[in-house]
């Protein structure tokens, strides 16, 4: 029994040192003073410096297609770059915990640099902040972690859905000048995401009162559940004789809802969203049938993690940063005036990608299947 | 303190029995419509109603398995892994092809029969505690749902779109497909040897094996239908839906055992009130539509949902007569001084 503790002892605390070696040994080569702006790597971006790195990219949950088709962008960004060596991937499952441990397992292994995606919001923070302090290129996307660039990590490459909120109000003014009636669908009650964009299509729209939300406010909570949204919807098409727009933050969520409205004999009106070639498909084949379906979409923003990847290779490599921290996602579609785009639909292709993507349909395709 | 009885009080007049879940049930659901009228109109118009019923009957599949295995004094909680396996086989598998849609479907009912016979082996033969062996199914249909799907969402196909999702008649096809399951289940178990003995099991299985009654099969029998039950639901949401998630059967679960306990069917086993449970899927339903149209805050609405299920829970479960009895007894004692 005292051989077998003593052994199970010796056993761990040679695991202990060995983590705590790997610890050490980590911060040396990577630092966030390295700033030996050389000569960029020929043939590659300029964001790409020449000082050898790992990369970690950390995803939070990365069970669904956007993610899938982010998490593939991120890693063809980094394939850009040649002085880029090693290249890690850590899926959180949804699991905050283990989210926080792959950070931690990440810098042990001595990556240089970390791009997270921080699902759990500010309860990432200290992980953050201690892999920033441990000396390794910290910066988080898309999610805000809370905390300050430069103080718990090097910067965070937000989406800035007030941008979101303004194109979508731009539109709404451009096509309805007289006013309108706009129904507004996001995700869970109180999530930033939604009040964010609301905000921006109230900065375009004003308070005139010719524009008036209907349902809850700041928007109607759906959890961005495909069968909430329907049970809304439905609901709020019996309740309101007019509904001119719709403006929902995750539209491929609403096909199976809106023919609701031509189940009730009204014409699907007027819908502003985040693109998804599903939803493209369905324009398509409704809007003869439907006279008010008009459409716009914002890209869905897979692309947020190629500045994200950008930035920390630039700090970590000594390449040019990129000008810019925030991600602004451009109109995508507008089946009105067709600039940027009209309305895309790849029928032979999956619903769940997303045209709007760098990456090609065919490619997004083939991560899917 | 009627949730323990086996017993269950009935009105026993006409030659058709109506258990007092049905009768309370169906009062409420007459009240809500009543109410819903008064303060809410537009949650009864055709629209919402039209909008309603899908769900209703996903609901009722997803109840009527639930009290099977209830009858049977278990609990199912794979609710959400089969009803979440069985829409990801059907929209994943055809990725879109509509010919692919019936083999599809074959394999969704042979996997629910699979997971039924685990936990039927799990609970009916070895004995294991049902909120165990049914959690523990649960994880593993999860891990088959991401194994197949990957976690990732998709579109099912149009044919499922039309014929879940379609109306015949001007009514959702969704609410004959529950009628027929509601029929099928309703026969079965109330006009067949097999289903009276079902019953008699569920009522007392020590009685049962002592008139020599195969116990265990039964009980492992309720967990096999139960999951053909689940099985459909998921096959019908996803063509409601049009766009499932790989979790959407995470939503079922507690509304699943909510329209068991509203009907009137004991947790401890017996009985079981088909007609009452899908009543009590259309009150639920309903309610969701209603304050959704009532337009009270999000908040305010999961208060509502729980408070009506207090409120039903309690109608059953109180010993009413007993507390009448003991504050009044009480009062007098009171009074004396």
């Amino acid at each position: 029994m005292a051989i077998r503790k003593r052994i199970a002892l010796t056993a761990a605390s040679i695991g202990v040192l060995a983590l705590a070696l790997t610890a050490c040994s980590s911060g040396a080569p990577s630092s966030n003073d390295t700033v030996t702006t050389g000569a960029p790597v020929a043939g590659a971006p300029d964001w790409c410096g020449p000082n050898e790195i790992t990369l970690g990219l950390l995803d939070g949950f990365g069970g669904n297609s956007w993610r899938k088709v982010t998490t593939a962008a991120g890693a063809d960004e980094v394939a850009k770059c040649p002085s880029v060596t090693g290249y890690e991937y850590a899926d959180g499952q949804g699991d905050t915990q283990k989210s926080i441990a792959d950070i931690q397992g990440m810098v042990a292994k001595g990556v240089n640099a970390l791009v997270v995606f921080p699902d759990a919001g500010e309860a990432m923070l200290p992980a953050l902040r201690s892999a920033y302090q441990a000396g390794v290129v910290t910066v988080p996307y898309r999610v805000n972690p809370g905390g300050e660039d430069g103080v718990d990590y090097d910067a965070w490459i937000g989406a800035d859905f007030t941008t979101d909120g303004e194109n979508w109000g731009t539109w709404i003014k451009t096509n309805f000048p007289d006013g309108a009636k706009i129904l507004f669908l996001s995700g869970p009650k109180g999530n930033s995401q939604g009040e964010d964009e609301l905000d921006g299509m109230n900065s375009v729209l004003g308070d005139g009162g010719e524009y008036e939300f209907i349902g809850e406010t700041p928007f109607e909570p759906t959890n961005w559940d495909p069968a909430v949204t329907q049970q809304v919807l439905t609901s709020a098409i019996a309740k309101n004789p007019e509904i001119d727009v719709i403006v929902s933050d995750f539209g491929p969520s609403l096909v199976g809802a809106l023919p609701e409205f031509t189940k009730s004999g009204r014409s699907i009106p007027a819908l502003v969203a985040s693109d998804g070639n599903v939803l493209g498909c369905f324009w398509k084949d409704n809007q003869e049938a439907n006279p008010d379906f008009k459409m716009m979409t914002v890209a869905t923003g897979n692309d947020n993690v190629r500045l994200a990847v950008q930035y920390a290779v630039a700090k970590a490599t000594g390449g040019v940063l990129p000008d810019t921290t925030t991600f602004d996602a451009p109109v995508f579609e507008d089946s009105v005036s067709g600039t940027p785009n009209p309305v895309e639909c790849e029928a032979d292709l999956p619903g769940d990608i997303f045209l709007s993507a760098e990456m090609s349909p065919q490619d997004q395709a083939d991560l899917l299947k | 303190m009627s949730a323990t009885e086996r017993r269950q009080p009935a009105l026993t007049s006409s030659r058709w029995s109506i258990s007092r879940g049905l009768v309370t049930v169906g009062i409420a659901v007459i009240a809500l419509f009543v109410v819903s009228a008064l303060f809410a109109p537009s949650s009864v118009s055709q629209g919402a109603v039209l909008g309603m019923l899908p769900f209703a009957a996903v609901l009722s599949c997803v109840g009527l398995g639930q009290m099977l295995v209830v009858q049977q004094g278990g609990i199912d909680l794979s609710i959400p892994g089969a009803v979440s396996l069985s829409i990801v086989v059907v929209s994943r598998i055809p990725n879109g092809d509509d010919s692919l849609l019936v083999p599809a479907v074959l394999l969704a009912v042979g996997l629910a029969v699979l997971a039924g016979i685990l936990n039927g082996l799990l609970i009916g033969r070895l004995g294991l505690n049902a909120i165990i062996a049914t959690l523990g199914t649960n994880a593993l249909l999860f891990a088959v749902v991401l194994g197949i799907s990957g976690g990732s969402p998709t579109t099912t196909t149009r044919l499922l779109r039309d014929v879940a999702g379609g109306l015949s008649f001007g009514i959702p096809n969704s609410v004959f497909f529950a009628l027929a399951a509601f029929l099928l289940v309703t026969v079965l178990v109330k006009k067949t040897v097999a289903g009276r003995r079902f019953e008699a099991v569920g009522a007392n299985p020590v009685a049962a094996r002592a008139t020599g009654l195969r116990v265990r099969t039964h009980q492992a029998a309720a967990y096999v239908w139960a999951q053909l039950l689940y099985c459909l639901a998921g096959i019908l949401l996803a063509g409601i839906t049009a766009q499932p998630t790989a979790f959407q059967g995470n939503a079922y679960l507690i509304p699943a055992v909510a329209v068991v306990v509203l009907g009137g069917t004991s947790l401890l086993g017996g009985r079981g009130f088909p007609l009452a449970t899908v009543v009590a899927a259309v009150f639920l339903s309903q309610l969701d539509q209603f304050v959704l149209a009532a337009g009270v805050p999000f908040a305010v609405r999961s208060i509502i949902q729980a408070a009506a299920l207090a409120v039903g829970v309690a109608l059953y479960t109180i010993d009413w007569a007993g507390l009448r009895a003991r504050l009044g007894s009480r009062q007098r004692v009171g009074a004396a001084a």
